[in-house]
């Protein structure tokens, strides 16, 4: 290796100089004054914030399932329903309105004896760590508009997503990565991970596609699932000379310029997107983790593989700093065909978020890192076609591990036959205050004023279920 | 398509019934409804048309408003009429498309029953309690704000130094800076000020000739030289590719519909265009913003005028819409409330939105004025296309042009528009089949049936939007997107929260009281939306914002940012205007001036306050840090489309030339998603951004990255970030490192030695000549970089090559090339 080699192309000696690099070659131009009032503009409006109060949780991993999961098949327990099955339907007149009992045993789980259905049998295992929210309701049971609102609280109009939010209001730990990164993010989801009127710098980074090609590629491994993450013509060395004589004009401008925050933002973004360029295909290629580490995660070339390395990453960039990682799998929309395909989509994600709660939890992470999981509402508790079951926004269920809140906890009920949530009932906006008070933020105070008045998570709505923290 | 009109035809001619009998019901009447009626629609019918459970066709039976405003159908129910009432085709099963409910008739009894109701006037007491929304506004209060009263051109403040201001502009200026004991900065030096002309003016660097003919023109006389080359500038036809985008963005265009079902656009572009040659013509801005509101209500001399107007009415089509919304009338009222939006912010500078469901918050805008202007735009209908595919409900018609291209986009062969009829007979006649089965099997559903109707129906949907984009002889039509008036205006009724199942008072059409100024009629005709009313109240001189907005722009785009620094608000929430004599003054001598934007552009390029140079003080910065007074000029990032536009220009690649239409034209009526995305779009181009395809959440990379305006909103000023996704593209993106290779080549063709190869470098990128420190800064990280490249194996002329490459894309990252100073 070359002696610049040696200087430039590993980000632990980047690192020494990380977020603080303009600012010192600043120094080196400027006088003291100038150089705190330019401090004072150019402090990355991505640093790390206080949050409002001591938070429970540091960051956050959500699983979202796009489709809407059936919660009376996986985590939400219906004895009522599985007696009744076959009669009619009381409270609908849905097309087949004859109740379906689920088709799947449930059991008893951990020392809290949560209920889980044989379909998570991993998950089950982690009982003792699940907060089952089962009063869940959203607005509108269709999947784009229900998606749509459980990343950012409103259907109607365009607005900063829940990872957005956060990050806008706590920054993040690691200058040399975005802090908010989706995995994975279905084509035309843009809006899930938009900053709206937020500063652009708050949306997701999104790293590989849904599309089958690049989902192969995620499984894949390669380096390159970051758009220009890679130069084709020139190696780290030669592109270190040319950012070299880049910053060079750059800082001669700052020089000659005097107060000019925004050349100190580009000199900046430069060497944090050359430290990424190191950094981020080395955080995405996991083909250095042990065996065991892939075999806990399911990364072993069956059914769980592609969520598994999902799952993975996210712990990588977690612990590598990010503040808001979301990863997504689909495809559990089940109107019909739900014997055979419920259980197939289980199977992907059940070994793979088992290992990612047991990973976070022997790296002592699971205590401040908030793990999610939702669909944007769930099923009927009658059957569709015989063999299905169809939309349901009136009571569902998702749940929380980690981040403070109770393990083996269930919070909030359906009525008897799991149809309508009927205690602890959770909207949406409850969901996103509660998600926010536990990163120790107040959904009300945390605001941001566009088109002349202030924006808030959950508009005028909201309720944090302060009953679910430990 | 006869029939859909028509259709829309009843709608609103019962609606207006609706909002006439509101009379209390007789006990008969309630009870015969109750007994006799209600149990009928409970029983066979909410199943599949009710808000708890589905909408089907769009119709909603479960409240009155809904039974009267029919469904996707038409009208259902005409009081009175059993024999013209749908609803009793469909029960007696007289018409094979209407059967229902589908899978068994219902009695005898509950026919007649339904057949008397509607006999009897169809009496519906559900939903009727009569609620009337107050205004809970003080009108005349509210009247007294700032922005709300007419402008008027104040007398020029005094200053102490005359010798410095050259126009009238400066008079502001200057005097808010001497009473704040701040001195403005010294004039830009000619190199750095004609770098931001350029950019500003037509969105484009100097060449290297025309920095030498200007620097020749300066020596003479400089201030004649400048002025000259503002009026040469102006006159250019990149001006309005450059003014227009800024519209553009204010517009929300875009070439897709976006939300949940995204399907694209093909006709925009003719909106796009029509806006970059307003601009360029310098249409009056009153007339601009008249032919976009009510283009296709003008007055006209010519089809090509017509054209023209019907274009500009693309601006009220092109908004974002939910496809997939399966309410008609929850549709009609979303889309009329996203008009009301972009409309009123963008040219009064209001949200007037907020207003949709409660009294606006803020401003002296009552619900009810809300709806008033609403009613306009209900009796608006929009063309926007998109193909009715199973996830898109809600596609319309698209305007047809009376003048048809010269050369047609697209011309199908004999041959093609044969197999697209044959495909097309043959699809139909399947579908015809396979719905012939399903009615004759009496139970249950078999879901494959229901995939193989599904995709049927998109393929025949598909297939009849080919066959009605072309004529006869396969010549494609030429369409725009648009509106035309309802042969029906409607009074609209106010709806409790904005829930369409919640009514309450009807209103007439009408503006918003507080901008109500007596010498221009509030009454709107019968006869027609009172569109045209609207657009003239818009810009009258009587109204207070209009101008005002629009000044406030075009200061904003050339000083950094604007006098009133909220864009789009100028109500009570929005930010006072920093120098509200200057905004005033400038208001009034647009309107004096007929409202030319060049003239109003000309007016500020030339003052002496644009002309200041970026100079730090400390002074100064201690006092204003914001640089609100404006005492020196406000440093700025080039936006996406100048960035790459510049790097284009830099490499000698950069076409000038229009293209014709747009990518999306030869993607055709899609659907963006898996197939049709962002790679697509993607492709590389040589001509300008502003003719690249702006797609909904699918924005080219090089626009997506640089903060470009988010289509989904009406953009008043773009954010300007530094995030690594930026630095990465500079850095890595083939287009970028490939316009540093086609420089380089350039540099090695147009120039001899090293020394005028590195001069000619910075001259077009920087627009100025190097210092001598920095040619040899240059010289050395050539040689530095070649011997390394060398010590890596590369031969002797490729390490030149790539070190030359690397240089010169190395100055397209740089600061100096991207900012303005």
């Amino acid at each position: 290796m070359t002696p610049t080699e040696q200087l430039f192309s590993r980000r632990t000696a980047l690192k020494s100089i990380s977020s603080g690099f303009g600012y010192l070659a600043f120094a080196a131009l400027a006088d003291q004054e100038a150089l705190a009032e330019g401090a004072a503009k150019t402090r990355s409006p991505l640093a790390p914030k206080d949050p409002h109060f001591e938070p429970r949780a540091k960051r956050v991993i959500f699983l979202s399932m796009r489709g809407a999961p059936s919660h009376v098949d996986t985590f939400d327990y219906k004895p009522q329903l599985q007696k009744d099955d076959g009669k009619q339907a009381r409270n609908t007149r849905l097309r087949g309105g004859r109740l379906m009992g689920s088709p799947w045993e449930f059991s008893q789980h951990g020392k809290s004896g949560l209920w889980v259905s044989e379909l998570m049998p991993e998950i089950a295992a982690h009982a003792d760590e699940l907060c089952l929210l089962s009063g869940m309701h959203t607005d509108i049971p269709n999947h784009p508009q229900a998606q749509v609102q459980m990343h950012t609280g409103t259907s109607r109009f365009v607005r900063p997503s829940l990872g957005a939010w956060t990050l806008y209001g706590l920054g993040t730990e690691n200058a040399n990565l975005p802090g908010f990164i989706a995995l994975n993010p279905a084509s035309g989801t843009a809006q899930h991970f938009g900053s709206a009127f937020l500063p652009a710098i708050h949306q997701a980074a999104r790293f590989g596609s849904s599309s089958r090609r690049s989902a192969r590629r995620v499984r894949g491994g390669t380096k390159e699932e970051v758009p220009n993450i890679k130069n084709l013509k020139l190696d780290t060395e030669l592109q270190r000379l040319q950012l070299d004589y880049v910053q060079n004009l750059n800082r001669a401008k700052l020089k000659r310029d005097g107060d000019q925050p925004e050349v100190e933002g580009v000199i900046e973004s430069f060497e944090l997107a050359f430290r990424m360029q190191d950094e981020i295909p080395e955080l995405m290629d996991v083909s250095g983790e042990s065996r065991k580490t892939l075999d806990l995660y399911g990364i072993d070339g069956s059914a769980s593989d592609g969520f598994g390395k999902q799952c993975l990453l996210a712990r990588r960039f977690i612990e590598a700093g990010v503040r808001f990682v979301e990863l997504s799998h689909g495809n559990w929309d089940h109107h019909r065909n739900i014997t055979n395909d419920l259980p197939a989509r289980c199977n992907e994600i059940d070994k793979p978020i088992a290992g990612l709660l047991a990973d976070l939890k022997q790296r002592d992470m699971l205590k401040d890192t908030l793990v999610i999981w939702a669909g944007e509402f769930g099923r009927t508790p009658h059957g569709q076609g015989g063999d299905g079951r169809d939309h349901n926004n009136k009571g569902y269920t998702t749940w929380m591990a980690g981040g403070g809140v109770k393990g083996g906890f269930k919070y909030g009920a359906t009525d008897p036959h799991g149809y309508e949530a009927v205690e602890g009932r959770m909207h949406i906006h409850d969901w996103h205050a509660t998600i926010l008070h536990a990163l120790g933020l107040n959904h009300e105070k945390l605001t941001y004023r566009h088109a002349g008045r202030d924006f808030r998570l959950t508009d005028v709505h909201g309720i944090v279920a302060k009953e679910i923290f430990a | 398509m006869n029939l859909r009109a028509i259709s829309f035809f009843l709608v609103f001619s019962a609606s207006l019934g609706l909002a006439q009998d509101e009379r209390e019901l007789t006990t008969e009447e309630l009870k015969f409804f109750e007994s006799k009626i209600r149990p009928i629609f409970a029983e066979y019918c909410y199943k599949c048309h009710s808000a708890e459970e589905k909408i089907k066709g769009g119709l909603q039976l479960d409240n009155r408003a809904g039974l009267r405003h029919g469904g996707d159908s038409g009208v259902v129910l005409v009081p009175g009429k059993p024999a013209e009432s749908l609803l009793v085709t469909a029960i007696t099963w007289a018409d094979e498309d209407y059967e229902m409910p589908p899978k068994q008739k219902l009695p005898a009894s509950a026919i007649a029953n339904i057949k008397k109701w509607i006999e009897m006037g169809a009496p519906d007491p559900r939903g009727s309690e009569k609620v009337v929304l107050e205004n809970s506004i003080d009108i005349e209060e509210g009247r007294k704000f700032w922005s709300f009263q007419k402008p008027r051109r104040p007398a020029l403040p005094e200053v102490k130094d005359e010798q410095w201001v050259k126009s009238e502009i400066d008079f502001f200026v200057m005097s808010r800076l001497e009473t704040a004991g701040l001195t403005p900065a010294q004039d830009a030096s000619p190199e750095l000020l004609l770098r931001r002309l350029y950019f500003d003016l037509i969105g484009l660097p100097p060449t290297v000739p025309e920095l030498e003919a200007y620097g020749a023109a300066l020596r003479i006389d400089s201030d004649a030289a400048y002025r000259a080359k503002v009026d040469e500038l102006l006159a250019r036809p990149q001006f309005g590719e450059r003014w227009g985008r800024h519209w553009l963005d204010v517009a929300r265009y875009a070439e897709s519909s976006g939300k949940e079902v995204n399907m694209t656009f093909p006709h925009a572009w003719r909106y796009r265009d029509y806006v970059i040659d307003s601009f360029n013509q310098d249409k009056p801005y009153n007339r601009f913003v008249q032919e976009q509101i009510a283009g296709d209500l003008l007055k006209i001399k010519s089809d090509e005028e017509w054209q023209e107007n019907l274009i500009a009415t693309g601006f009220l089509a092109i908004g974002t819409k939910g496809l997939n919304e399966r309410n008609p009338r929850q549709f009609a009222i979303d889309l009329a409330d996203e008009q009301i939006d972009s409309t009123t912010q963008a040219i009064l500078g209001l949200t007037v939105s907020c207003a949709r469901c409660h009294d606006h918050k803020f401003d002296p805008i009552p619900t009810i004025d809300y709806y008033a202007l609403s009613g306009i735009f209900q009796s608006t209908r929009t063309y926007f296309g998109t193909v009715n595919v199973i996830v898109n409900r809600r596609g319309t018609k698209l305007l047809e042009l009376p003048v048809p291209d010269a050369t047609p986009m697209k011309i199908l062969t004999t041959r093609e528009l044969e197999a697209i009829k044959s495909r097309l007979a043959n699809s139909e006649d399947e579908m015809a089949e396979l719905l012939a089965n399903r009615r004759s099997r009496q139970q249950g559903q078999n879901n494959n049936n229901q995939q193989q109707l599904n995709r049927l129906r998109t393929t025949v949907a598909q297939l009849r939007a080919r066959l009605n984009g072309h004529d006869a002889n396969g010549v494609a039509k030429t369409l725009a997107m648009g509106v035309q008036d309802y042969a029906n205006p409607v009074d609209p009724t106010v709806l409790v929260r904005g829930e369409i199942d919640k009514p309450a008072q009807t209103v007439s059409r009408g503006f918003l009281q507080v901008l109500h100024h007596p010498e221009v009629p509030m009454s709107l005709p019968r006869e027609s939306s009172g569109r045209l009313e609207l657009a003239r109240w818009l810009t009258s001189e009587e109204n207070p914002l209009t101008a005002r907005v629009m000044v406030n722009r075009i200061w904003q785009k050339l000083f950094g940012k604007g006098i009133v620094t909220s864009s789009n608000n100028f109500g009570t929430t929005g930010q006072a205007p920093t120098h509200p004599g200057l905004l005033d003054h400038l208001a009034v001598h647009f309107m004096k001036e007929g409202w030319s934007t060049k003239g109003m552009i000309r007016e500020l390029v030339n003052s002496r306050s644009y002309r200041m140079s970026s100079t730090y003080s400390k002074a100064a910065y201690t006092k204003d840090p914001d640089n609100a007074l404006h005492w020196r000029s406000t440093p700025r990032r080039l936006d996406a489309e100048a960035l790459r536009d510049a790097m284009l220009v830099a490499s000698g690649d950069l076409d000038l030339e229009r293209p014709r239409g747009s990518m999306v034209v030869q993607v055709g009526d899609v659907g963006i998603g898996p197939r049709v995305n962002a790679a697509v779009f993607n492709r590389p181009v040589k001509y300008r951004s502003v003719y690249l395809p702006i797609v909904r959440d699918g924005l080219p990379e090089s626009l997506a990255l640089f903060d470009p305006a988010d289509p989904n909103l009406v953009t008043g000023d773009r954010e300007s970030t530094n995030v690594p996704g930026q630095a990465l593209y500079m850095m890595n993106n083939p287009f970028v490192v490939g316009q540093g290779v086609v420089m380089a080549r350039r540099l090695i063709e147009e120039a001899e030695t090293s020394g005028e190869r590195l001069t000619l470098a910075f001259q077009l990128t920087y627009g100025r000549l190097p210092s001598s420190s920095e040619i040899e800064q240059a010289k050395s990280f050539l040689w530095n970089f070649i011997s390394v490249a060398q010590r890596k194996g590369r031969g002797r002329e490729e390490a030149g090559i790539l070190a030359l490459s690397s240089f010169c894309q190395g100055l397209l990252c740089s600061a100096e090339f991207r900012y303005l100073n």
